[in-house]
Order: structure tokens, then sequence, then C-alpha cells
């Protein structure tokens, strides 16, 4: 699968863990119904580690930190606190992680789900994504993912197999792709081939996607 | 209501926020307070032939960054001319601290000497060639420059600020213009 091509329109990627593609969901589900399209929604997993070090909360205190500037730790706190406040205006709530986690079962799903009943997608999306924010659900637990397919209605016979074989090499086939492509974060979306990281550039792929009609925008987190 | 709004003239994303934030304040008839805050040095990374994930995530974010500034300078008709490590800026910024009358022209003439002139903007000379451009100025000390800079970062950093543009607002602090809807949603609801 070649990460900047697409017979949809628009590319998605996404990542459980990231608060910032949390917020970017409905606001991009909200864009293809408004606009009649579907998106073809990929996974990107985080290696969060790798740039920004580690940590391990217990009870809202830091057990464990690595690598982590005083800078870094100051961009993560108002980070969570941005996307704490656009989630809530969603209905949401978001409690910040209390370790890095592997969401690569998560990330294998969402293209199990695009492969076997893609209209299910966005009930994925809810099954998964405020409960884990919700610090409810062990995405880490191939079982747990399983039971949230089952609960909207997505056969998980076979996953299992395909988590171990063909969708993880998929997903990792994908995840070496990413930086020689300009890819490096989530929410990320590609518009013929061109890389746009973050949902701020939604008004901006409306534009292009409705035909560049009306005066060009800005970008913008858009509010209901 | 008072919207007070941090600015560095080597950030991008500050060049490119001045536009539409002048044009939300003057839609909305809301107090502006302009005011700077010096961001960290950025630079691309340059390749190496073995890098770790963490070394070529900072290399491909860095460059996808500088491409969607320059792509929407180009939306909004502004010259962004990339140097291959940022300028300090810190005596233009700290005379912009103590600036008394509307900053716009400065901020403007800034931008422009930083940006399309590549003009070094911790240079003493060539900030008060900044400064005569801007008509009739009071009160500025270029010898008070830095020390006027440092209060202001200080007083920046007590509200949380770790980038330009920030924008503080009724006691919330945002990142970025992508706020302004929020920040316009503030300003109205208290207008009602």
């Amino acid at each position: 699968m070649d990460v900047l091509k697409s017979d949809f329109p628009l590319i998605v990627y996404i990542d459980v863990k990231s608060p910032y593609a949390f917020v970017s969901i409905k606001p991009t589900l909200a864009l293809e119904k408004e606009l009649g399209m579907q998106f073809d929604w990929r996974p990107l997993t985080l290696d969060i580690p790798a740039y920004l070090g580690s940590a391990e909360k217990r009870r809202g205190k830091v057990i464990k930190s690595e690598g982590r500037s005083r800078k870094a730790w100051n961009t993560i706190k108002y980070s969570y606190k941005d996307a704490r406040r656009y989630a809530e205006r969603q209905g949401y709530i978001l409690k910040g992680t209390e370790k890095i986690w592997d969401s690569s079962i998560a990330s294998i799903a969402i293209i199990w789900v695009c492969q076997t009943a893609r209209e299910k997608l966005p009930l994925f999306f809810e099954a998964v994504y405020p409960p884990f924010w919700r610090r409810e659900l062990d995405i880490e637990d191939i079982s747990v993912i399983e039971a949230c397919l089952e609960s909207v209605g997505v056969k998980s016979n076979g996953f299992r197999d395909f988590e171990a074989d063909s969708g993880r090499a998929l997903h990792d086939d994908l995840q070496k792709q990413f930086h020689a492509h300009g890819i490096y974060g989530v929410p990320t979306y590609v518009y013929e081939e061109q890389v746009f990281f973050g949902r701020e550039h939604i008004p901006y792929l409306r534009w292009e996607l409705k035909g560049r009609t009306d005066p060009t925008p800005d970008i913008a987190y858009e509010i209901e | 209501m008072m919207l007070t709004v941090f600015i560095d003239f080597n950030s991008p994303a500050s060049y490119l926020a001045i536009q539409p934030t002048v044009q939300l304040v003057q839609r909305i008839g809301v107090r502006v307070k302009w005011k700077p805050y010096r961001t960290e040095l950025q630079k691309v990374p340059e390749k190496l032939d073995i890098e770790t994930q963490g070394q070529s995530h900072r290399r491909v974010r860095a460059i996808a960054r500088q491409r969607i500034h320059q792509h929407y300078a180009t939306l909004q008709g502004i010259e962004l001319n990339f140097r291959s490590s940022q300028g300090k800026t810190d005596i233009a910024l700290g005379i912009f601290s103590q600036w008394k009358s509307d900053p716009q022209p400065f901020i403007r003439e800034a931008f422009k000497a930083y940006w399309q002139d590549h003009a070094d903007l911790n240079d003493k000379d060539t900030v008060e060639k900044i400064i005569s451009r801007c008509g009739n100025v009071n009160g500025i000390d270029v010898s008070e420059a830095l020390s006027s800079l440092e209060a202001a970062q200080t007083e920046a950093e007590q509200v949380g600020v770790i980038d330009a543009p920030a924008y503080w607002l009724q006691d919330q602090l945002f990142i970025g213009r992508e706020h302004l809807p929020w920040i316009n949603e503030i300003v109205k609801g208290t207008q009602v």
C-alpha cells in the first residue's frame, strides 16, 4: 500500500492513543457526511518514546520519566489540556493516559473494519476512542478489541489471525514508509499526495474537495 | 475584555497569525495587547546516514512544518524566505515590549525585515532603522531592550506560554491561530 495514494479523495491517518486524533474523529466524519464522500481511513501507530521520551503515571502522578525535558513536559501538558477542552465540547471525557500504550492491535482493527464492514467504521471509532480516553479500555488486549468489533456488528471471526499475519504485515509496511513520505503524526490528511498534519486543515481540505469555489480558508479548529 | 497576543518575529506561525488576528479584532471589537515571546530557535536537522526514529521524526516534522507555513503564506500573499537556521530577535522583541503607541507599524516592519530582507533583529542599529520607519515613537530605550524582554518573557511563561503565537483571554491560553474561532466565540458570548 502506497502511503500517499488512494482511490478515495482523502486519506486520513489516525492512532487511538493520540488525543489530537481523538478530537479529530468527529469533525472528519462530519466532513465525510457533509460532502457525501468516503475517506480512506488508515492507522499510523505512533512511536512516542522515540521523539517525546517516555513516562508512566499512577493515580495522576509521574512515577517514571525518561528523556523528557521541562519543555517537553510543558508541551505535553498543554497538548492534553488543549485536546481535553475540545473533547469536552464534543461531549467526551479525556483523561491523560497513565502509560504509553502499544496501540497496534487497535490500529490493525481499523484496517480490518475497512476491509470487512466499512460502513461500521464510525461505530467502531465510537466503541474504542471514548472508552479508551475514559481509561476504561485495555487496547493491548486483543479480546477487548474483538469485543469492540462485535459490539458494533463487525465480525471478529478471523481477526486474531489477521492481526498476527496479513493485517500486521500491512500495518508494519505502512509504518516503514511514513517518514520517507513526510508523515510523522496524527491526524494526518493526504490530499492529492500533499500531506497535512492536524485537524486545523479541515477548512482547507473542504475547500479543495468542494472544488475551490469559495474564498480560500485559513487554518482553524472549527467549532459547532 | 482584553486579548493578549504573544508573538516572535522569527516565528512563521506568528507572522501568519497577524492578518487573521487583526481582522478578528477589528470585526469583534475586542481590545488587544501585543506582547513579545522569545520562541526557541529552530533549525531543520540535517539528514544523517543512520538516524534513530527520534532524529528522523524531528527532521521530517521540521521540514513538514516549513512546507505548511509556506503553503498558507502563499494563500495569504506573504513572502516567507526561510533561513538555514532561525535568527535571534531579542533586541527587536525587547523594543516591542516597550512600545506604547499602536505597535502595528513596528510589527509589520519587523516581520517584513526578518522574513523578506533577512535582517538581523538582534542588532541594535538594524532595529533602530526599523523604529525610524514607524513614525514618531516615544519612550523607547534600546539600551534597556534585553532587560525589558526578560521581564516580558517571565510574564509570558507565568501564564504558561510555550510557543507563539499565543493568545491569552479570560484565563485561557490558546497556542496557534487555529483557535481564533473559539476566541471569537468567547468574545461574542460576553457581548450578548
